[in-house]
């Protein structure tokens, strides 16, 4: 199975969930190995990914956690 | 309520800890009959404020979200008999607090330079001044771009990493749905932030 950039982009969101089948996976491969635009866009998607686990997940400020935890009866005595 | 505090402080005190955060994610709720709400609380309550607070662009508002949603939690954690995993049942409640939230305020949500007022910013610490950087307040500007339906698709599997099904749970829409939504957020943000991506 040859697989061609345009193919591989309609595929990436399962591409990234992992769950391309056998042959979709191997095919994905061979293209990316060879295609260095499809490498290039597939390494800044997960880049994408990456920055936001790191840096775009926010903290409840501590002052409004406790008021929540007591607010629901869950302060700690 | 009163029971699900007295349920919840009891399994505290005879499990306290003994099951890990992640554990619970996939949890059916149907086999979690005496679920602590403070766990729940803990583990989750950072989350349902990323969620609200990308969705409203405001710290007290997403605040509120908090609490609202773990109001109802304690309320149907007794009465729901839901076969999904608790993390999307969850958030499904957080989102919904939200989306109301913005319907009540009127408005559509900030513009990225309203969101980016320091009295909204969730600074808390010195800890959390240093990572207000300048990568920070482009991360917040890229997503806040975003079209809502895009915007929490992406904070729900990309940064809250739920999987693709729970996301189209939480949302109430398909899979389908949620893999293109997700796919145009991934462009976006990549064409936006191409810069810290090389």
């Amino acid at each position: 199975m040859i697989m061609t950039c345009d193919q591989l982009d309609t595929l990436l969101p399962e591409f990234f969930d992992g769950t391309l089948t056998a042959e979709q996976e191997a095919a994905a491969a061979d293209h990316l190995a060879t295609c260095t635009d499809c490498r290039t866009v597939v390494s800044e998607l997960e880049g994408v990914g990456s920055l936001y686990r790191t840096h775009g997940r926010l903290k409840l400020p501590n002052d409004a956690r406790e008021r929540i935890r007591e607010a629901l009866g869950l302060k700690e005595s | 309520m009163t029971i699900a505090i007295l349920r919840a402080d009891a399994w505290l005190r005879t499990s306290p800890r003994a099951v890990p955060s992640d554990a619970m994610d996939n949890f059916p709720v149907t086999k979690m009959p005496t679920v602590s709400v403070a766990l729940l609380f803990d583990r989750f309550a950072d989350g349902v404020y990323t969620l609200g607070y990308r969705i409203l662009g405001d710290r007290h508002l997403a605040e509120d979200v908090v609490q609202e949603t773990f109001i109802k939690v304690m309320r149907s954690l007794d009465t729901y008999r839901g076969d999904g995993p608790i993390a999307a049942w969850l958030y499904r409640i957080g989102y919904r607090e939200a989306i109301t939230a913005t319907r009540r305020r009127r408005e559509t949500p900030l513009a990225p330079d309203e969101m980016l007022e320091a009295g909204d910013r969730p600074i808390t610490s010195v800890e959390d001044a240093v990572l207000a950087s300048e990568l920070t307040r482009r991360l917040d500007a890229a997503i806040a771009r975003l079209a809502e339906p895009l915007r929490s698709a992406f904070v729900l599997r990309d940064i809250e990493q739920l999987s693709t099904a729970e996301v189209a749970q939480t949302l109430d829409v398909s899979e389908s749905a949620v893999k293109m939504r997700l796919a145009r957020a991934r462009q976006a943000l990549r064409v936006d932030l191409k810069e810290y991506l090389a």
